[in-house]
């Protein structure tokens, strides 16, 4: 039983050292002056695809996006049963055609519940 | 031939109507409805009809019994199985026509005289719960649940007699009842427990088949014997235990003449003749009961000659005729017994609906503030008449036959039968003195203080309350017919049959029935002389017998006895005295230390549950990590 | 695959969209009451109708159809019924989001049925997830800091079981290579005692399906969440959290560690080493826990706890002799019964006295006897039967499992089950004397509407007839664990 652990223990070790390794490398050769030491404020900015960053990270938004991504969500689902369901569709016959029909329903319950509710007025 | 079902709708039915009207109508229909009763009323109706088919089945049956199938109440495979089931032979088809027959009549009274009681709900609930444990216990077939519902009916006559719990007088007498029998049914408790270890079984037949082969030694046979009659002694009021029952009478009259007249008080009674082989096999036991009863029964009725209050009159004069009965099975058998159980119950039911009926017109029990209620309450006359005819043994109504039974089968015993003698003038001159006052002479004013008070004149009561009165009043005169020919006795198991002709007038050939007939005529002369025509006046009487009076009238000062040195000094002086140093020295200390303990332990408990959430997973963890360790060591 | 027997479930569906719809389109929220009651009334009727038969299982093997699962859907229909009763006069206090309360409790009363039902690892976790998201989502509901907080603790913690609960079931998949729970059966018994033990990741997949099982049910020690979610959800939630969800919580350990590990005996015996060790810590913690509360949902959340230590030892007498005991099995069965009229019937007077009084402190409970003698005296009868108490239905319950557990030969486990009633006793009791002898601080009357007395009645009565007449009940459960039966 042990002898088996033993391959994971071994390869555990081994990821370690290859972490550690990875981390002192670009330790060790600035140390040995490999690398050479001329900071400039762009080097020093967080790679941010060239643009620089504007105020916090912490910063609030509209609370209604909330809504917007949970509908969103909900029909992507959705969606992504209707691929493969659309595709299969000669195969699986009429009871998949009610399966989905159920699925959409209980999503459009949902919808009409959103609805209702006016999160998808803007205010 | 009727079928096991039936018998146990017997037992449902009350049942049902005890849920439907605590669980269903109390809580959701106004106090004003009188659908409680209706339900209760109805119910009975078919447990009499069911009850009448029960008593015809089983006189049609070999043996007298019909054999009822058991139900496993409790079963563990490979376990223990408590079964539960009836008994339906002739004791208990009587018992069924007699518990049936009073609760219908009673329920139908006190439609009448509970109108408008607030708690009218309650009251229909309990008399349920009371009919369906009464006929339960009369069911049972084995002791266990005989005892339970013993216990019951003394839960519902506890319940009943307190009902007006406002009254302190009432709730006394609900406590005093309780406890009083409490002290016989440990009696009972041990008789029963005694007999388990002996026999290891419950079943009444068992025990019965073992009681009459002998397989019991006389000694436990006697001992268990004597505990199960000391049950009997406190519900069925015998003495030393009668005390409770002149003070249950706080309850509601309909309650006195159903459980405290009828039924429960002669549960005691019915407890004797359902263990009968036991008695029959141990002379100790059955001499016993005969000398209880006797004793009671003269004891009783003394004290009932001076009593002022119709119902304690009535009270007394259950004790003295309970003792009868158990005079009754100490010297003749279960059918002589019985058969006075079944006249009694009737007669004496009707005497205390009469009593309740003159209260509901006169607003007392007071005798002393009634009087010449004959002329506006006619019914309520001539039915209370009746009755107390029957009950003082006048040929040919119902009470002669059972008493005169009783008083022929003491004839070999010279003190038994001076005892029953002057027991039968004693009831006949109280029965006619309560008579006299009450309803000849003039009307002395009445009471506005009490229940059922409605103004200065007095009137008869409305149908719903005569009507039941009127038939418990035809029974009085009719149901000692039954053994005219000797019927009932072969029914429950002795005697020979005889032509009705024969039995009707075969009393006048002999002597004994002559003597009991002409003391029952003096009484009834004596109370005529003194209470009517007053020729001789009760209270010159009364002193002339001074201190036998203050006697009978202080009750042989039994209560004073109980109350001051039982009581006072042997229990709370002494025993909880005792016991209360020992709950202070010993009980406290270990239960203090165990409970500081505790509540340290549920301290420590309490500060882990500190509501930080990181604690709460960590404990997740651990809990898996100790789980993993059980496992590697245990498993 | 016969859809007909998936109505029951297909109906609480249906009928919790169509509360919802309505919700939005009309004012009188009395319609949604009676459309979620009318939804559980003809789920309970079709579920009815299928008891007694045996039909196979459908959606490939994943939901049986059978006793046992109706048994469990009809009792769960039940105590939804009575929590929405419970619900209704209590609802007025979040008067905005009724369509949501109801439809919630069809959506988790649909999961429970769901994990009475499941036979494979991954629909148990999906019937989980319905059932704890509607729980999380209900114990929020009141909105305030204590009900919101007690919501947060939940979610959190409870995304912590069911990842350990997914890891074990993974762990297991590992093992056998299988998801439904007979096929899982016979890989093992299929492999020799050496090979079993010689991988761990069985016995460590069967202790995470432990702690997520335990987690549901409130074993020690991961009860943590029990107090603090009691205590802050609305009290008929709470109700329906400490009764169904622990009955559906045990359907699927009854089902699970049956179906699947029940064989071989010295496998049993080692899941029943856990359970009787759970059993333990759990009554002696939940015992000594609930002595000094002062909030009686608190207290009832710890005897909750106890309780669940109790139905443990009746798991402990089935692992440690599973082929030959049945009473062990129809006893958890009878014991979940009793405890789920109980218990409601306690919360629903609870709610009935504390709407009231606007307090849940025991102290604030004195005199109630005289204010409200009805209910003081129904909430005394269940405080009796969950000491377990003749003639109460607690007693008979707690005399079934014990027995069950001494002839498993546990008699030491079953010692400390007693010594624990005993204790239980003292906290029980208190609020029964504080009730009853304690001087009221106010004569006025406390009158409770009538749903409340309808619901209050109806588990009385059955805490009694459970009581008085168990065989009756007795033989359904052993009727429903007869499927257990190798």
């Amino acid at each position: 039983m042990i002898a088996n652990y033993g391959y994971i223990g071994l390869f555990l070790i081994a990821v370690i050292l290859f972490t550690l390794l990875m981390v002192t490398i670009p330790i060790a050769l600035r140390f040995l002056r490999i690398v050479p030491d001329n900071p400039n404020p762009v080097k020093n900015s967080i790679f941010e695809c060239g643009m620089e960053t504007i105020g916090k990270t912490w910063v609030q938004f509209n609370f209604h996006y909330y809504f917007y991504v949970l509908i969103f969500l909900a029909l992507d689902v959705l969606v992504i049963f209707l691929y493969p369901w659309a595709v299969s569709l000669r195969q699986l016959g009429i009871s998949g055609l009610i399966t989905i029909l159920i699925l959409i329903t209980i999503i459009f319950v949902g919808y009409i519940y959103a609805w209702r509710k006016k999160v998808l007025e803007w205010k | 031939m009727i079928t096991p079902q039936f018998i146990w709708l017997i037992f449902l039915l009350p049942v049902f109507s005890f849920i439907i009207i605590s669980f269903f109508v109390r809580p959701f229909v106004k106090a004003e409805s009188r659908i409680t009763g209706y339900i209760l009323i109805t119910a009975l109706f078919t447990v009499l009809a069911l009850s009448i088919w029960t008593l015809l089945s089983v006189m049609a049956a070999p043996h007298h019994e019909i054999p009822v199938p058991d139900i496993n109440w409790v079963v563990i495979e490979g376990g223990v199985t408590i079964h539960l089931g009836l008994i339906a032979d002739s004791l208990t088809a009587v018992m069924l026509i007699v518990v049936t027959l009073v609760s219908l009549m009673v329920q139908i009274y006190s439609q009448g005289y509970m109108h408008g009681d607030p708690g009218y709900h309650r009251y229909f609930a309990w008399m349920s719960l009371f009919t369906a444990s009464m006929l339960g216990l009369v069911l049972a077939d084995n002791l266990l649940f005989l005892f339970v519902f013993w216990e019951l009916v003394g839960l519902c006559s506890y319940l009943l007699i307190g009902f007006w719990f406002h009254k302190p007088e009432a709730a006394d007498a609900a406590k005093k009842a309780f406890i009083v029998t409490r002290l016989g049914d440990f009696g009972f408790l041990a008789g029963i427990l005694l007999l388990y270890l002996n026999t290891s079984t419950f079943d009444i037949h068992e025990l019965h088949k073992l009681a009459i082969t002998g397989a019991l030694a006389s000694a436990i046979l006697t001992w268990s014997a004597i505990g199960i009659f000391a049950g009997a002694v406190g519900k069925s009021a015998q003495f030393p235990l009668h005390i409770w029952l002149p003070d249950a009478m706080e309850g509601p009259t309909p309650v006195s003449a159903l459980i405290h007249a009828a039924t429960m008080v002669a549960a005691g009674v019915f407890l004797v003749a359902r263990m009968f082989p036991l008695f029959e096999h141990s002379t100790e036991a059955l001499t016993t009961v005969a000398v209880i009863g006797g004793v009671t029964a003269i004891f009783a009725a003394s004290m009932g000659l001076v009593m002022n209050d119709i119902k304690r009159v009535l009270a007394y004069s259950t004790v003295s005729q309970l003792g009868y009965m158990m005079l009754g099975l100490g010297v003749g058998g279960v059918a002589i017994g019985i058969f006075h159980l079944f006249n009694h119950a009737f007669f004496k039911a009707l005497l205390f609906l009469g009593a309740g009926s003159i209260n509901h017109a006169t607003g007392t029990f007071d005798m002393r503030l009634m009087g010449g209620l004959r002329r506006v309450m006619p019914w309520t006359y001539a039915t209370f008449v009746i009755a107390s005819l029957s009950i003082a043994g006048i040929w040919p109504l119902s009470g002669f036959w059972s008493k005169d039974e009783i008083v022929v089968s003491t004839a070999s015993q010279p003190v038994l039968f001076s005892l029953a003698m002057i027991t039968v003038f004693m009831t006949s001159f109280y029965m006619f003195r309560a008579v006299f006052i009450t309803f000849g002479g003039d009307y002395r004013g009445g009471s506005q203080n009490e229940h059922g008070g409605h103004g200065s004149r007095p009137h008869e009561s409305p149908k719903v309350m005569v009507t039941p009165m009127v038939v418990l009043a035809i029974l009085a005169v009719v149901s000692g017919l039954w053994n005219v020919t000797g019927h009932f006795g072969t029914f429950m198991g002795h005697g020979q049959t005889h032509s009705f002709t024969y039995g009707f007038f075969h009393p006048f050939t002999q002597p004994l029935p002559w003597i009991s007939l002409i003391l029952a005529g003096l009484g009834i002369l004596l109370a005529y002389a003194m209470y009517s025509k007053q020729w001789l006046s009760p209270e010159k009487t009364g002193n002339f017998f001074k201190p036998l009076y203050t006697l009978f009238y202080r009750k042989y000062w039994f209560d004073e006895l109980y109350e001051n040195i039982i009581v006072r000094v042997a229990l709370v002086k002494g025993l909880f005295g005792s016991l209360k140093q020992f709950d202070n020295q010993v009980v406290d200390g270990a239960i203090n230390g165990v409970a500081r303990g505790t509540i340290a332990g549920g301290r420590a408990v309490r500060r882990a549950q500190t509501g930080q959430l990181q604690l709460y997973g960590l404990f997740i963890g651990i809990g898996i990590l100790a789980l993993v360790l059980v496992l590697y060591f245990a498993g | 695959m016969n859809l007909a027997l998936f109505i029951p479930e297909l109906t609480l569906a249906v009928f919790a969209l169509l509360v919802i719809l309505l919700d939005l389109f009309t004012e009188q929220k009395r319609l949604l009451v009676q459309v979620s009651v009318s939804g559980l009334v003809i789920s309970a009727g079709v579920t009815l109708a299928m008891w007694g038969e045996s039909f196979p299982a459908i959606f490939n093997n994943m939901l049986a159809v059978d006793n046992f699962a109706l048994f469990f859907k009809l009792l769960l229909l039940g105590v939804a019924f009575l929590v929405i009763l419970a619900s209704i006069s209590y609802t007025q206090k979040f008067a905005r989001f009724q369509g949501e309360y109801y439809a919630l409790v069809l959506l988790s009363t649909l999961g429970m049925m769901l994990m009475a039902a499941t036979t494979d690892l991954i629909a148990i976790y999906i019937a989980l997830e319905l059932t704890s998201l509607s729980l999380y989502a209900l114990v929020g509901f009141l909105k305030d800091s204590k009900s919101t907080e007690s919501s947060l603790k939940y979610l959190l913690l409870g995304a912590i079981a069911s990842v350990v609960l997914l890891y074990g079931m993974a762990l297991i998949f590992g093992f056998t290579g299988q998801t439904q729970l007979g096929e899982i059966a016979r890989v093992i018994q299929a492999m020799s005692p050496q090979t079993i033990l010689s991988f761990p990741a069985l016995t460590l997949g069967l202790v995470m399906l432990i702690t997520g099982f335990g987690f549901k049910i409130a074993a020690v020690p991961f009860q943590m969440w029990v107090p603090d979610v009691y205590e802050g959800a609305p009290t008929p939630i709470t109700a329906y959290l400490s009764v169904a969800s622990k009955a559906a919580g045990f359907a699927l350990i009854l089902r699970v560690f049956f179906s699947a590990f029940g064989l071989p005996e010295w496998l049993s015996l080692n899941w029943g080493i856990i359970f009787a060790f759970l059993a333990v810590i759990g009554m002696t913690l939940g015992n000594i826990a609930a002595i000094p509360q002062t909030n009686i949902k608190r207290m009832l959340g710890y005897s909750s706890i106890a309780q669940a230590g109790y139905l443990l030892v009746g798991m402990a007498a089935m692992g440690f002799s599973p082929v030959v005991d049945i009473l062990g099995r129809s006893s958890i069965i009878f014991f979940l019964t009793s405890y789920a009229l109980t218990n409601m019937g306690a919360f629903i007077a609870i709610i009935a006295i504390s709407n009231k009084l606007d307090s849940d402190l025991i102290d604030d409970y004195t005199g109630i006897g005289k204010r409200a003698p009805l209910v003081a005296l129904a909430l005394t009868l269940c405080l009796v039967s969950l000491i377990g108490m003749p003639p109460a239905a607690g007693f008979m319950a707690k005399f079934y499992i014990f027995s069950a557990a001494v002839r498993s030969n546990l008699l030491w486990l079953v010692i400390i089950a007693v010594i624990n009633s005993v204790i239980s006793a003292y906290y029980y009791l208190r609020v029964v004397n504080v009730m009853w002898l304690g001087k009221a601080a106010s004569e006025e009357k406390i009158s409770s509407p009538g749903t409340l007395r309808l619901g209050l009645v109806l588990s009385c009565l059955g805490v009694l007839l459970l009581g008085i007449i168990p065989g009756f009940a007795m033989l359904l459960a052993e009727f429903a664990a007869r499927i257990f039966v190798f």
